[in-house]
């Protein structure tokens, strides 16, 4: 018999579960405190980037990466092992991980790293079950062809007068920085130098964990391109991960400083 | 056999029972509901360490909207399983309307928690929020059990739709009813995703047992309440039509013979959903209260012809076979508290109240009962009411309209002035729902608490 007025019930039905929803989401914090308390961040190589001289993937046994690729369930990147133009072998260095993601990532990358090889290029077929995966896998296996073939080309003009990186070089040089500590956890970088000029930038750590983890595979690849690019630290901040950004620039520039000292 | 069914022996048995209120479990029970409310969200919090961006917050927006409709979906499937605890001590009008409501919310959830979910893939696939019809064909296509799910949806969103009142007026009771039992295919259908694609089931396989659990559970129910206890009910007590009486111009009793019947456990002020196996009303079941107390070879109910189904009673055949659910209905004697009883009706509304009439424990002088109609010649089985009176030492009271039409004062003056010790009463109302929330308000003019006024309602 006590009725409120049905309208004044929807006002407040809805008012409270936005409320409810928007605190909840407020109070999470926006990276894992668990990770970025972890001090020790276990090394991380994140791609060896192409470098200008398409060092990487020209005649010799070489690697490249391919672009992440961002899916439902995560990021999913293609490293290629190359050897005379050719695919010799294909791995994932990132894919979905959690939950069933596990499973299936542990059931579709190795076939779509057996169809890569077998293919030698990015057209392969999807795993059912696990389109998504499938899907960025194609997309970074695509980017990682696509920069295999720019460097064969670059190679193949003669301009490649490079030795490629890599401590087998006699004359290229590898500089580690100092770790730059940001709030989501320490960043450092490796650069490889040649005559002067820095062939490849790496980060062998970088934050990990929670969403850390695709802001890392999303911002060390421009970095370290952006790093060979210009050759010093004064290079632009990855929108989204300025605190990653900054650490990087950081340690990047105490490697240079090693290397021009 | 006499068209009255008064001065029976169960009856009389009843009338010496002691007075033991028995609270509703209702507040038990909602918060129950909110402590499993908490532990959905509880679930979502552990399993997530951080957000980085709006996305990941529109995202986790549409998780917690997700959740909170799986949670939801099966209460409200519990609600509409007829268990006994809830029918019988809650009220099944109460239940009802928790049903309708929590109903409402779901729907309303699952529509946030699609919104939200394909705009936050939508911005993770690097699209924008105007390709978030494309992003859910994408998603419906490629996600697992995400196929079944959209038809699920689909089905929830059209019983939401015929559900709003203005539309579900327009539509026939019976195929209203019908269609509305599609929800049992939508949240089988709509079940399976929420187990492959939901993180938090992914992640937890204590969630997950616990949600098979809490599915299996409402299943269990469903089944055991709503179709094996209605099928043994009717095959121990195999009841049929024995006779149909004309009360007054209008109203009909309708007496039904079967087996044991004292054996249903149906007390005074109850109902059963009676489905007369009949050509033309075997598809319909209607709720329709007991207008006697039990006998173990006969029950009683005393229906108005205002629809379908209620005129066609009044050409049902003797013999014909009836299938009765029930009984369910909190309005019985357990709802009260105190040594005196005022009865009130309104119109038909007497049938519940004239079982009670008859059962309630009380000495000469405890119980009274005030029936409302338009005319006196509307006062549906005033002779057996007289009769009670008599016997129980009862006061019975009417209140008609007079010669002129005008309606009769049933104000707080009148009723502390026929009762000076109104507000020591337990009142027991049934009428329709004008007349039940002005009596409502008039009683607690006199100083009635709302506590000790029990109606049941079955407006939405």
């Amino acid at each position: 018999m006590r009725k409120s007025h049905p309208i004044r019930r929807v006002v407040l039905a809805t008012a409270a579960t936005v409320s409810g929803v928007v605190l909840l989401l407020s109070l999470k914090p926006a990276s894992d405190p668990g990770a970025a308390a972890a001090g020790v961040v276990p090394q991380q190589t994140v791609g060896a980037q192409e470098s200008p001289q398409g060092g990487a993937a020209a005649t010799g046994t070489g690697t490249v990466d391919g672009n992440p690729a961002q899916t439902e369930y995560g990021i999913v990147q293609v490293r290629l092992t190359v050897s005379n133009g050719k695919i010799t072998k294909a791995e994932a260095i990132q894919a979905p991980k959690g939950g069933t993601s596990d499973q299936k990532t542990a059931l579709a990358v190795p076939k779509l790293n057996q169809e890569a090889v077998a293919a030698q290029s990015a057209d392969i077929d999807s795993v059912s079950s696990a389109t998504y995966t499938s899907g960025g896998y194609k997309q970074s296996l695509q980017s990682a062809i696509d920069k295999m073939k720019a460097a064969g080309k670059a190679q193949g003009g003669g301009t490649g007068s490079s030795s490629g990186t890599g401590s087998g070089s006699t004359q290229a040089k590898t500089v580690t920085g100092a770790v730059a500590q940001t709030m989501y956890g320490p960043v450092q970088v490796r650069i490889t130098v040649s005559n002067g000029k820095i062939t490849k930038a790496e980060a062998v750590q970088a934050p990990k964990g929670g969403t850390s983890d695709q802001k890392t595979a999303l911002a060390i690849p421009k970095l370290n391109q952006e790093a060979v690019a210009k050759g010093t630290a004064d290079i632009d901040s990855v929108s989204g991960a300025s605190y990653t950004s900054g650490g990087y620039k950081q340690s990047l520039q105490s490697a240079l400083d090693q290397a021009g000292g | 056999m006499t068209t009255t069914l008064a001065g029976g022996r169960a009856a009389r048995r009843q009338t010496m029972r002691r007075i033991r209120p028995r609270r509703s479990p209702a507040t038990v029970l909602l918060l129950a509901v909110f402590a499993g409310a908490v532990g959905v969200l509880w679930l979502w919090w552990h399993n997530t360490p951080s957000i980085a961006d709006n996305n990941s917050k529109i995202l986790n927006a549409g998780r917690i909207t997700g959740l909170l409709a799986g949670y939801l979906m099966a209460l409200v499937v519990l609600q509409m399983a007829r268990v006994p605890a809830l029918e019988r001590r809650v009220g099944s009008d109460r239940v009802a309307r928790w049903h309708a409501m929590s109903g409402r919310y779901t729907v309303c959830l699952v529509l946030a928690h699609v919104f939200l979910t394909m705009w936050g893939y939508a911005l993770q696939a690097g699209r924008s929020l105007g390709d978030i019809v494309q992003q859910t064909i994408d998603s419906v296509n490629q996600l697992p059990d995400m196929g079944k799910a959209a038809i699920g949806t689909g089905l929830l969103f059209f019983i939401g739709l015929i559900s709003v009142g203005g539309i579900r007026k327009l539509i026939p009771y019976d195929t209203w009813y019908h269609v509305h039992l599609l929800t049992y295919a939508a949240v089988f259908l709509t079940f399976w995703h929420q187990i492959s694609t939901g993180n938090d089931f992914a992640v937890e396989p204590t969630a997950k047992t616990f949600w098979y659990v809490l599915y299996g559970a409402v299943t269990a129910l469903v089944l055991w309440y709503r179709i094996l206890s209605p099928i043994r009910l009717n095959f121990r007590h195999r009841m049929r039509v024995e006779a149909v009486i004309e009360e007054t111009p209008g109203i009909v009793s309708v007496l039904i013979s079967g087996r044991k019947l004292h054996r249903m456990g149906a007390q005074a002020g109850q109902f059963f959903r009676w489905r007369f196996l009949a050509p033309g009303m075997r598809f319909s079941s209607h709720p329709y209260s007991l207008s006697a107390a039990p006998r173990p070879d006969m029950l009683r109910i005393t229906v108005k012809a205002i629809g379908d189904h209620s005129t066609r009673l009044r050409e049902l055949t003797p013999g014909t076979k009836v299938w009765a659910e029930g009984p369910y209905g909190a309005l019985t004697a357990q709802r009260r508290s105190r040594g005196k009883v005022l009865l009130v009706a309104g119109g038909v509304g007497i049938t519940p109240m004239r079982a009670l009439f008859e059962t309630l424990p009380g000495a000469s002088g405890d119980i009274t009962l005030l029936y409302r109609a338009n005319t006196t010649q509307d006062l549906a089985l005033w002779d057996e009411l007289a009769a009670i009176a008599n016997d129980r030492g009862a006061r019975l009271m009417y209140a008609v309209n007079s010669p002129d039409g005008e309606r009769p004062d049933i104000s707080a003056e009148r009723l502390r002035q026929k009762l000076p010790d109104i507000d020591d009463h337990d009142v027991f109302m049934c009428g329709p729902p004008g007349f039940a929330q002005s009596v409502y308000e008039a009683l607690r003019g006199a100083g009635v608490p709302a506590r000790r006024i029990h109606h049941e309602s079955f407006e939405m």
